[in-house]
């Protein structure tokens, strides 16, 4: 931006009114400044790595240490070798993850050709889950191909995985899964 | 000294990373939108989104650009909006950094005539009248941090420091991309204390990118002639209420 001639007079102008009109009124008393403090302060401070795409962000969650525990407020590590301290839209959000009005606690179920969902158990929600499982794999299991060969695979059920998940927890989840036979395994941050 | 933002719009990517690491610091509360055909999301600022990444489709010579520009308050040296508010109570300026500050007591203010004064189309209103915009995350700047927009920003788009600092990085970051973009400029820079850098003409970025000359703002003569009058028998008219 060029300041011309005629923009400084301009400028020089409306400084000088400004003077002029503030040293009319009452005293104008310089605002306070008082350092504010920080809603961390007194936060306790973890480090976890940011649990949706596969770049692997490092971030510091602040939690209350006054006994709720609840998160005050998460963001980018600086210490962490991949994103030193930035976060994407998603991972800004990361808080939301627990401090969220709109997230479930208990798991639902909506019966087929019901508009309602209800709240069930975890060990009947669970029952529910490995009896369809269990049908519908064994009615598509393939012991041999074509050419019998052995293949003992399952072609009918796809699993997309859950990038909330660690690499530990990866692993035990694809043993499962190929346990079952199943042979299409993709991971939803690629779909 | 004060403090400056440099928000290089060469490199963002429009990701709005800024935009949602203002509302977690802030805790402000998400807003219900529809979809009108474009990402930028929500509409505008508002009493609870400081900070917007705006979204344009611009022809430029032949070719289709898509223009990212993350709007936030541009802190000016010589705050129009506090000029016309008058009252340290509702809107100073925070004198170890420059930051302009607006209260809760911006309730007492008339909002539409605030708004009206800023040049680059900022404050917004909620019901009951008191104004919000970016606070350059004053707690956080106070306690040695950066703004939680810029400590989130991946591309290296946003910056913070000492206003010289930021302002010759503005300009090094300026040379480097006219070869690009010979149009590349820098807004308002000696004015204000959060400088953009676009790679073309401001006004497809924003309408408010830049303090036109036709706008009442830092640049045009702060305060036309009638809110000159306005203001200098504020005084004797807050006296004379008072004596009644």
């Amino acid at each position: 931006m060029q300041v011309t001639r005629r923009k400084f007079i301009k400028i020089s102008g409306a400084t000088a009114a400004g003077l002029a009109v503030s040293s009319l009124g009452f005293s104008l008393k310089d605002a306070r400044a008082h350092t504010q403090m920080l809603k961390t302060k007194y936060a306790k401070e973890t480090t976890t790595i940011c649990c949706y795409c596969a770049v692997g962000c490092g971030a510091i969650v602040h939690t209350s240490k006054k006994g709720d525990g609840r998160v005050i407020n998460i963001e980018g590590d600086p210490d962490h070798v991949i994103n030193r301290g930035s976060l994407c839209s998603k991972g800004a959000a990361l808080s939301q993850l627990t401090e969220n009005e709109n997230r479930l606690t208990e798991p639902m179920y909506r019966a087929p050709y019901s508009k309602e969902w209800k709240t069930v158990s975890w060990d009947w929600a669970l029952g529910k889950i490995a009896k369809r499982v269990k049908a519908t794999r064994d009615k598509a299991f393939t012991l041999k191909n074509a050419k019998g060969q052995v293949v003992n695979r399952v072609t009918n059920i796809v699993s997309v995985g859950s990038s909330a998940m660690d690499n530990e927890e990866c692993w035990t989840y694809q043993a499962l899964m190929r346990s079952l036979g199943l042979v299409y395994l993709e991971h939803q941050a690629r779909i | 000294m004060s403090k400056s933002f440099f928000i290089d719009t060469t490199l963002c990517t429009a990701c709005r990373a800024c935009q949602v690491a203002c509302k977690q610091w802030h805790d402000l509360p998400a807003e219900k939108t529809t979809n009108r055909g474009s990402f930028q999301n929500p509409a505008d600022l508002s009493f609870e989104t400081y900070k917007l990444v705006r979204f344009n489709e611009q022809v430029i010579d032949g070719k289709l650009n898509w223009l990212f520009f993350p709007d936030q308050c541009r802190h000016c040296y010589e705050a129009p909006c506090l000029e016309v508010a008058d009252d340290p109570t509702a809107i100073f300026k925070d004198p170890a950094t420059g930051a302009v500050i607006f209260t809760a007591n911006t309730k007492n203010l008339d909002a539409d005539e605030i708004i009206d004064s800023c040049p680059y189309n900022i404050p917004r209103k909620a019901k009951d009248g008191t104004l919000a915009k970016c606070d350059m995350c004053l707690d956080r700047v106070q306690n040695g941090q950066v703004p939680a927009c810029v400590k989130t920003c991946p591309t290296g788009a946003m910056h913070f420091g000492e206003s010289d600092e930021m302002l010759s990085l503005a300009k090094q970051r300026l040379a480097q991309v006219k070869g690009k973009f010979p149009k590349a400029t820098l807004l308002d820079s000696d004015f204000v204390q959060t400088i953009y850098l676009t790679a073309h003409d401001p006004e497809l970025y924003s309408k408010y990118a830049i303090a036109s000359v036709t706008n009442k703002g830092i640049i045009a003569p702060m305060l036309t002639r009638q809110e000159a009058l306005q203001k200098m028998f504020k005084p004797f008219i807050a006296a004379a209420k008072e004596l009644v």
